[in-house]
């Protein structure tokens, strides 16, 4: 580990940040579309964020200020780990329980600023968004395991470049569909969009955790949200889409699986977060168990492929 | 239908000796009733049918220097609207409440209240605010308060300079 | 205060000006009949994500509050209440002729007449309620004038801050809420 280690790891989180940021400009405009009007411009999350940081911002005690603070560092030490194409920032340090863990340092950082701000809101919210976790994070557990069994490796670079041997129907969309469709799933669930957005229910509990932050904790929270969608995209196109063997395939890919899943959630209503929940331990959690069996039994999709 | 409206009105006049009726338009009925003689009427009309308490408002006769207080019942089985009346004196505005017989006067007798001043003895919550907070003039609704003056004495007004430049119809 | 203190300043603001001219969130209270006419500029038609601008849930997180219409006293006492947590820089627009003069509701013992006496007001729109063209026309216009650093209601509240509250006083009474649902 060198100092380039450490300049490739800057890089690469502001790379990140610079990218998911377009996208989600992009994003807008193509929602703006799909409602008919035309839309912002493409940077004009780049224009809110830095908006958001120009504002003078009020604290509520230390707890709060260092809660958001703890958030952000957290999910940009994952940024970190996230493997793309031949790219790693610091060797072997890419397995995807690593990439688990320190995801939740995100969430309970917010947690944690939250309570510092002492508003009920953002108790009732960050009670949801935790509740939420629990459900999205069983059955997508289930479909990682079933993976890291059948492939005998837990870094996801190496599930990248296996799922590349065999061209486009070696990805793990084809070997294993009906994970992926859990997976799909879980993953509107981890990006907080709808149907399982209730934990940010802006006219319901004034946007729940964030109900305090204003101006700089505003800007840092924004920062935040794009840093943690685009670990979990990437997380996401790595496992089932075969990763990709240039930057510029990993960008293709990850584009339409944002737009795919920026349109559902478009188009759907909010689930209460009982109605989630339950929902979660029905139909995914069946599907990612029938997988399960059906790798484990059968080894259909793993062992005879092709 | 009109054989109800006749109905009623003879039950009124044979228990209570009310004659007079107005029927402004069909099914609907208008009498006054005496102070003394409102709370059996309005229990007796409950009995007979009228469920719904629709609104209890007062009207300012100032010439006559009474508080006219308007009670408009309803009736779901034979759809007559009857509006109970009653005088109130305007300088000493006191009356009882009816919240045993219809509870959700409640609310109607806290409006009357804040905007006329009449006092409803027996509703504890009637002297309580319900629209106006921290109101320390007079009562808003009696016609001798004068809404514009207040407005401009507490809002202040936009001075404006006005020029006209030339008459019309004239030089 | 030098010389060189007062260029940087200058420059961190003009900066500031650049990105809060070209990116708005207004607050989601709409107050009088004016706010009929928010609908239409937010929505399809005349579309007004594309200025930039879009609702957020909180005062603490909006830059700009829109009084459409009238203000009851009752309503007053809450804006206030909101706007004093919003958070700086933070603009106000007022829409209709109530705010300039009262409106058609110049003579009731409940509203105000004159808004420009209690909260700084940026920029008047008139009309009753005005059209979505020209609450367009208005956010376009405002936005150019925060890019030239020309609007300053949060800085005049500041500085004459005794004197607005001493306006508020005499309309509103106390700023702070009692009704039986607080208590």
């Amino acid at each position: 580990m060198t100092i380039m280690n450490f300049v490739a790891a800057f890089l690469f989180v502001l790379g990140a940040f610079a990218f998911q940021t377009s996208i989600t400009g992009v994003n807008r405009k193509i929602m703006a579309r799909l409602q008919k009007r035309r839309g912002p411009k493409w940077y004009q999350q780049f224009l809110d964020i830095f908006k958001a940081l120009s504002k003078s911002s009020i604290s509520h005690g230390w707890v709060y200020d260092f809660g958001v603070i703890m958030a952000l560092g957290g999910i940009m030490a994952t940024v970190i780990f996230i493997p793309i194409a031949n790219f790693r920032a610091f060797p072997n340090t890419d397995n995807v329980f690593i990439i688990s863990y320190v995801l939740a340092v995100g969430m309970l950082g917010m947690a944690m600023s939250a309570s510092g701000s002492g508003n009920p809101w953002a108790s009732i919210g960050v009670g949801r968004a935790l509740t939420n976790m629990l459900a999205y994070e069983v059955p997508f557990m289930i479909v990682v395991v079933t993976m890291i069994y059948s492939f005998n490796t837990a870094s996801i670079g190496e599930i990248a470049e296996i799922q590349q041997d065999l061209g486009v129907l070696g990805w793990n969309m084809f070997r294993m569909p009906l994970g992926t469709i859990v997976a799909l799933i879980s993953l509107q669930g981890m990006l907080g969009k709808k149907p399982f957005d209730s934990f940010i229910a802006p006219a319901e509990i004034a946007s729940g955790p964030m109900v305090e932050y204003g101006g700089k904790h505003l800007g840092m929270l924004f920062i935040l949200h794009d840093l943690s969608t685009f670990i979990e995209i990437s997380l996401i196109v790595n496992l089932f889409f075969g990763g990709g063997a240039t930057f510029l395939e990993f960008g293709i890919k990850y584009f339409v699986v944002y737009t795919v899943a920026n349109l559902v959630s478009g188009i759907m209503p909010r689930f209460k977060i009982d109605q989630a929940v339950v929902f979660f331990y029905k139909f995914p959690l069946a599907a990612a168990l029938i997988q399960g069996f059906i790798v484990i039994f059968t080894g259909w999709g793993v062992t005879k492929w092709l | 239908m009109t054989n109800s409206m006749s109905n009623l009105k003879g039950l009124l006049n044979k228990h209570y000796q009310i004659s007079e009726f107005e029927e402004p338009i069909a099914m609907e009925l208008i009498f006054d009733v005496r102070n003394d003689q409102l709370l059996d009427v309005l229990a007796f009309m409950k009995s007979i049918g009228f469920g719904q308490l629709s609104l209890l408002t007062c009207i300012d006769w100032i010439e006559k220097n009474e508080f006219q207080l308007v009670y408009i019942l309803m009736n779901w089985d034979s759809g007559i609207h009857a509006l109970v009346r009653t005088a109130v004196d305007r300088d000493n505005p006191k009356f009882r409440t009816i919240e045993h017989i219809y509870p959700g006067v409640k609310y109607y007798e806290r409006d009357v209240h804040e905007f006329f001043g009449v006092e409803f003895d027996g509703n504890e919550d009637s002297f309580k605010h319900l629209f106006l907070e921290l109101w320390e003039a007079d009562r808003p609704m009696k016609k001798d308060f004068d809404p514009e003056a207040y407005s401009e004495k507490k809002y202040g007004m936009r001075k404006y300079r006005t020029e006209f430049p030339r008459k019309i119809g004239g030089e | 205060m030098a010389i060189g203190d007062k260029v940087e300043i200058k420059a961190w603001e003009k900066l500031g000006d650049f990105f809060r001219g070209r990116s708005i969130w207004m607050m989601w209270y709409c107050t009088g009949c004016g706010a009929i006419e928010m609908p239409p500029t937010m929505t399809s038609r005349f579309d007004m994500e594309r200025l930039g601008m879009g609702p957020m849930a909180t005062p603490r997180q909006a830059d700009i509050l829109l009084i459409t219409g009238y203000l009851s006293v009752k309503t007053l006492r809450r804006v206030i209440y909101s706007y004093e947590q919003m958070q700086d820089p933070k603009y106000i627009v007022a829409f209709g002729s109530c705010t300039i003069n009262g409106g058609i509701y110049f003579d009731s013992y409940a509203t105000i007449n004159k808004l420009d006496d209690y909260l700084p007001i940026d920029m008047y729109i008139a009309g009753c309620m005005p059209r979505p063209e020209a609450i367009m026309n208005a956010f376009n216009e405002l936005q150019v004038k925060i890019r030239n650093n020309e609007v300053d209601g949060w800085k005049r509240y500041k500085k004459n801050y005794d004197q607005y509250k001493a306006n508020q006083m005499k309309a509103v009474g106390e700023v702070f809420v009692h009704d039986e649902f607080h208590e």
